[in-house]
C-alpha cells in the first residue's frame, strides 16, 4: 500500500477475530491506513483484505458489517447528534426505531441529541461517531483513537463499551497511542511499526518472544547494596543499578533469575521487601518493539 | 431518501446558501438592467440572458451548489459517512444530484424567472423556467463529476464554465454541443422565439425540446462516469 513514494504497509499479514484487538504503533506507523483498508475505505494497490470473506472495498454488501470510527474530526456539522445517527441507520436500513436512541444513551450523548455536532467538543465527536458506528449492529468495529478527547469517566464508559461487544463476538479493532489504555482495552494486541507487522499475540506473550533482550526486575530492599554485590558475581545477570533502597537488575534469563534470587538475598542478608518486574507492560514491549 | 434528506440538510450550511442566493439577486438585477438599456426590451433581454444569465449567474450557482453536495463532503472527510454503508454508489450519486438540482429549482430557476418578468420579458416565462431547470440539472451533474473525478474540483469546474464553456465554446461548435451553458441557451433560444429568443439560436447546436434532450444526455453520461468512478475514489479527507 502506498501513496506516492511513500509506502505505508507492506508486508503486513495478520487477521482479526471475534473479541477486542488492539492496533499498536507510533505515528505515521500505518496503523490509520490499516483500518481504512480493512473497512474497504482505501483500495490496496497490491494484496488482499478479506472481511467475512470478501472484499470490502469492491463488496458492498460487505458494509453491512463493518462500521468504522475515524479519527479524524470530520463530522457533517449542520447536523445534530440525533440525526446523523439516524443517518446512518436510515442508510444501512437499520428497522428498530429505538436503536438510535439507545446509542446515544450508550455514549451519553441523550441530553445533547439536538446539538449540533459542529459545536461539540473532540470527545463528544468521537462519541457521536461511535454512536454513529453503533448504530448500523456491525459485526466487525473499527475505532481509530476512539478515546480520543474523552474525560477519566467517558474512558472507563467506553472501554466497558468495547469488552461488552466483544464479549458478545463482535469483532473490536481499537488503535491508541496510549498504551496502558490499550492493555486494558484488549488482551490481544497487534504492532505496526513503520508499515510492517512487528508483533501479534497476547502482550504477555509477544514480551516472552523477545527473549534475547533483557528483562528488567526491580527489587526493593534495605541492603540493597550487599545484594547488588552478590548478583552481580551471578551469570545470569547482566546489570546492577542501586538507587537508595531498590535496584534494577537486568537478566536475559529471567526465569533463572527468579530462582536465584531469593538465595542470593538470603546469602547478603537482604530482606526482601518488593520485587517487581517493570518490562512486563505494554509500553515496554512497544518500546522495544521499537527499537 | 436517506442520501437526499442529508444532502438537503447537511450539505448546504449557511455560507453556502449566502453563496446561492447572491447571484440569485443578481440575476434579478440583470433583469432590471433590461429595463434602463436604450434599445428594445427583448433585443437588451437576449443580450442579458446570453452573458448573464447563462453565461453568468446559472454556472456559479450551480457550481456552488453542485461542489456543495459531493466534493466539499469529500473534501471535509465527512463523505466517509455516506461511502461506508451498503447503500449502491448509484444511489449516491444520483440522490446527491437530486438534492443538488432540488435547491437549483428553487433558487436558480425562480431568480431567472423573476429576472424574465422583472426584465418585462413574460411571455418566455416558461421558456426561462425550461431552460433554467434543465441547466442546472445537467450543470449540478457536470460538478458533480468533477467532484468524484479532481482533486481540486471548483478549480476544475471554473475551468471548465470560464475556458471550455465561454472562451472555447464561443468559438467550437463541438463544444458548444456538450456545453450546459450553450444548451441551456439553446432550450430558451427555441422555446421562446416571439420572445426575441430568434437572437439567441446558434447554428449547428440543437434547440428547444431537443436540447432538453442534449442537456438530459448530458446529466446520464455525467451520472454514470460519478458512479463508476466512485467505485474508485479514495474518499478520505484532507489528511491523507
Amino acid at each position: 500500500m502506498w501513496f506516492g513514494h511513500k509506502v505505508a504497509l507492506t508486508e503486513l499479514s495478520c487477521s482479526f477475530g471475534p473479541g477486542v484487538t488492539g492496533l499498536l504503533g507510533p505515528n505515521g506507523a500505518g496503523k490509520t491506513t490499516l483500518m481504512r483498508a480493512i473497512t474497504g475505505l482505501l483500495p490496496l494497490n497490491d494484496g488482499i483484505v478479506r472481511v467475512l470473506g470478501r472484499d470490502p472495498h469492491r463488496d458492498r454488501d460487505v458494509q453491512r458489517a463493518v462500521a468504522l470510527v475515524p479519527e479524524d474530526e470530520a463530522v457533517p456539522p449542520a447536523l445534530t447528534a440525533r440525526r446523523l445517527v439516524r443517518y446512518t441507520a436510515a442508510l444501512h436500513r437499520v428497522d428498530d426505531a429505538t436503536l438510535p436512541e439507545r446509542c446515544l444513551a450508550a455514549v451519553g450523548l441523550t441530553d445533547v441529541a439536538d446539538r449540533k455536532v459542529g459545536g461539540f467538543s473532540k470527545g463528544m465527536r468521537q462519541r457521536a461517531k461511535i454512536a454513529a458506528a453503533l448504530v448500523t449492529r456491525p459485526q466487525v468495529l473499527v475505532l481509530d483513537e476512539p478515546l480520543n478527547g474523552a474525560d477519566p469517566v467517558q474512558r472507563v464508559a467506553l472501554i466497558d463499551l468495547f469488552h461488552a461487544l466483544g464479549d458478545q463476538g463482535h469483532t473490536v479493532i481499537v488503535s491508541s497511542h496510549v498504551l496502558h489504555e490499550v492493555e486494558r482495552l484488549a488482551s490481544r494486541q497487534i504492532v505496526v511499526i513503520r508499515g510492517r507487522l512487528a508483533a501479534a499475540g497476547e502482550h504477555h506473550a509477544i514480551r516472552d518472544g523477545l527473549a534475547e533482550r533483557p528483562r528488567s526486575v526491580m527489587v526493593r530492599t534495605p541492603q540493597a547494596r550487599a545484594l547488588a554485590a552478590r548478583l552481580v558475581g551471578l551469570d545470569v545477570v547482566r546489570g546492577v543499578t542501586v538507587d537508595g533502597h531498590s535496584l534494577v537488575v537486568s537478566s536475559l534469563r529471567a526465569g533463572e533469575l527468579a530462582e536465584l534470587l531469593p538465595r542470593a538475598a538470603r546469602d547478603a542478608g537482604a530482606r526482601l521487601v518488593e520485587v517487581r518486574p517493570l518490562d512486563d507492560s505494554l509500553e515496554s514491549v512497544f518500546r522495544e518493539l521499537l527499537q | 431518501m436517506a442520501v437526499l434528506g442529508y444532502t438537503l440538510r447537511a450539505c448546504l450550511p449557511a455560507r453556502r446558501w449566502w453563496g446561492v442566493l447572491l447571484p440569485c439577486l443578481g440575476a434579478v438585477l440583470f433583469g432590471w438592467l433590461t429595463t434602463v438599456a436604450d434599445t428594445t426590451t427583448q433585443r437588451a433581454f437576449a443580450f442579458v440572458a446570453e452573458q448573464g444569465l447563462f453565461g453568468l449567474v446559472m454556472p456559479l450557482t450551480c457550481l456552488v451548489i453542485g461542489d456543495a453536495v459531493l466534493a466539499a463532503d469529500r473534501r471535509a472527510g465527512t463523505f466517509a459517512f455516506t461511502w461506508l454503508s451498503p447503500v449502491s454508489f448509484a444511489t449516491i450519486v444520483v440522490g446527491r444530484w437530486l438534492g443538488g438540482w432540488i435547491v437549483a429549482l428553487v433558487t436558480v430557476v425562480p431568480a431567472l424567472v423573476l429576472a424574465t418578468v422583472v426584465a418585462g420579458v413574460p411571455e418566455g416565462l416558461v421558456a426561462m423556467a425550461v431552460a433554467a431547470g434543465a441547466g442546472s440539472a445537467a450543470y449540478i451533474a457536470l460538478f458533480v463529476m468533477l467532484g468524484v473525478t479532481t482533486r481540486r474540483s471548483a478549480v476544475w469546474a471554473l475551468a471548465v464554465v470560464f475556458l471550455g464553456e465561454r472562451l472555447l465554446g464561443e468559438a467550437l461548435s463541438g463544444i458548444a454541443q456538450v456545453s450546459p451553458m450553450w444548451e441551456a441557451q439553446q432550450v430558451y433560444a427555441g422555446l421562446a422565439d416571439d420572445a426575441g429568443g430568434w437572437r439567441l439560436v446558434r447554428d449547428g447546436t440543437p434547440q428547444g425540446w431537443a436540447a432538453v434532450a442534449r442537456l438530459t444526455t448530458i446529466v446520464i453520461v455525467t451520472l454514470a462516469v460519478s458512479t463508476w468512478r466512485l467505485g474508485h475514489l479514495r474518499p478520505t479527507g484532507g489528511d491523507e
